[in-house]
């Protein structure tokens, strides 16, 4: 039985000899490595959550992208894992048959754990932070909503994101709060959306003195 | 090397051009052990496997003709460019088909069967499968296709794999140092540094990993037994600011210290062994265990891809360290 090969043990057997890559070989390879270290080194400053200037974001839209991208290399790996704000809250997808009495309701991650649950929370953070982009945050709360319609059993449902801020150390857990709601219905064949807007407090309208009518 | 030509002002130029330029050759065409990318390739192929089933119990709920992600929606997620094979799969049956051949390209490459055609095919796929649903994609997610792609560039099946079992039979002889297996190492370890280095800019740009509280925050809403880490740091501020820190510390000094000799080896194991515990902490454990993979050519011999001062016999040395370690 061969004796199995440790991983930085001597060779006991003649190892067969790859020829060094031919010069232009080396060229061609050193060519296409500046490039991609150049794309590498654009798409991070493109990345950041800090923004990115106008020159870096026409550079590499022109020249990187289209080869970045469907590999998925467009990448800023900013990553700070753990922030202490909005970016460190817990999120969690609710969609409910409405009117509420009929108490059908799906929760998601809910009993799922691990990577899978980690994606539904993605799925619940992507629908509150783009709520204010008119081109994806509403199609995809609308798609939410509309994909949930068969298992409800419903054509009127409510889209809510639910997040749980992460409490201050040594602090008590701190109360769930609704980051996103909005209705999802079909009328007629056409999908609406109609969103909930957080009820906030405003001043009176008081008229200056100068100004009110004699 | 300067021509004896040149004129005096212009040699150190010369020289110090083609110092760049043998470094240059040395980190990335010198010969190097393609045995520590077969482990990254089975530890690649196993993270991508595990990627692959988080999206399985809920696969039509997202991907479905019906479901939540329909592909129009999606593709106003995704940058221009982005495609998916998933996009061809119009019904029920053809998504799950396209799926499980997803899932079958990572068992091959575990295996290391037709691994030239399979590490490709595997980024591919890989790529493919984030583009479908671009919002469910995390850190980890984003490692890891960078790390499958480098693997598509190296001989991540020359060991451990079907493929040299089918070689062995063959009677060929085992193989040596290839330039390939160098270029895949110097790609693993410049986006090693990378993706720490992001990492650190990343946190220094938060007050949490300032006043030491983000392995608070990291952990707060963990059960188990990140639930008792979170117990222990709720009763030590100090051990908050430590462990908080000390990511941080991590994450500069792997970004620095895989480039010089004399702490390559050292920094490069002490991320394998601390990342997958930071991923762990931080509730991403397959972005610590990813980006692992990243330093673990380095962890297994070090050595020639650092910057080291040159001598006239240091490539002869380096291809022979790497060849016999």
């Amino acid at each position: 039985m061969p004796k199995p090969a440790s991983i930085r043990g001597p060779e006991t057997v003649a190892a067969a000899a790859v020829p060094a890559l031919p010069e232009l070989s080396r060229a061609a390879v050193t060519v296409a490595l500046c490039c991609y270290l150049v794309g590498l080194a654009l798409t991070m400053l493109g990345n950041t959550a800090s923004g990115s200037s106008a020159l870096v974001r026409t550079v590499k839209g022109r020249l990187f992208a289209p080869w970045m991208v469907p590999a998925w290399l467009d990448l800023g790996f900013d990553h700070p894992l753990a922030s202490g704000g909005a970016g460190a809250a817990d999120h969690a997808l609710e969609v409910g048959l409405l009117p509420p009495a009929a108490n059908r309701a799906s929760r998601f991650p809910e009993l799922r754990v691990g990577a899978q649950a980690a994606r539904w929370r993605r799925l619940a953070r992507a629908v509150a932070d783009a709520a204010d982009d008119a081109d994806r945050g509403g199609p995809l709360a609308a798609a939410v909503g509309r994909g949930m319609f068969a298992t409800l059993g419903g054509e009127d449902v409510v889209v809510r994101v639910v997040r749980t801020p992460p409490p201050e150390r040594g602090a008590p857990p701190q109360a769930a709060e609704t980051a996103y709601a909005a209705r999802v219905r079909s009328r007629d064949g056409e999908l609406q959306l109609l969103r909930s807007e957080p009820r906030v407090e405003v001043a009176p309208l008081v008229t200056p003195p100068e100004e009110r009518p004699r | 090397m300067t021509s004896p030509g040149s004129p005096p002002r212009v040699q150190p130029i010369v020289a110090g051009l083609a110092a760049v330029g043998r470094t240059w050759e040395r980190f990335w065409f010198a010969p190097a052990d393609s045995r520590p990318l077969a482990l990254v390739r089975i530890g690649a192929a196993l993270l991508a496997l595990a990627a692959w089933w988080s999206y399985a119990g809920d696969l039509q709920t997202w991907f479905g003709p019906d479901g939540l992600l329909p592909g129009d929606v999606v593709q106003a997620w995704r940058a221009d460019w982005g495609f998916s094979l998933f996009d061809l799969a119009s019904t029920r049956a053809a998504v799950t088909a396209v799926f499980i051949v997803t899932g079958s390209v990572f068992a091959l490459l575990l295996v290391g069967a037709a691994t030239p055609i399979v590490a490709p095919s595997s980024a591919l796929f890989f790529a493919s499968l984030l583009h479908r649903g671009p919002m469910l994609a995390g850190p980890a997610d984003d490692c890891l296709a960078v790390l499958l792609w480098c693997l598509a560039v190296g001989p991540a099946g020359r060991h451990f794999s079907v493929d040299r079992w089918l070689a062995d039979r063959s009677g060929a002889p085992p193989p040596g140092p290839e330039p390939r297996a160098g270029i895949c190492r110097g790609l693993l370890q410049v986006h090693a540094a990378a993706i720490t280095a992001a990492v650190a800019i990343a946190q220094l740009k938060e007050p949490a990993w300032w006043d030491g509280t983000a392995a608070w925050y990291a952990v707060a809403a963990g059960d188990g037994l990140r639930g008792r880490v979170a117990g222990l740091f709720a009763d030590s501020e100090y051990l908050t600011n430590l462990v908080t820190h000390a990511i941080t510390f991590l994450a500069i000094v792997s970004a620095g210290g895989i480039w010089f000799g004399p702490t390559q080896r050292l920094v490069a194991r002490a991320a394998v062994a601390a990342w997958p515990l930071v991923g762990w902490l931080v509730g991403e454990p397959l972005w610590g265990l990813t980006l692992a993979l990243f330093f673990l050519p380095l962890a297994c011999d070090g050595g020639p891809t650092a910057v080291e001062p040159e001598d006239d016999d240091h490539e002869r040395r380096s291809t022979r360290r790497r060849a016999t370690p």
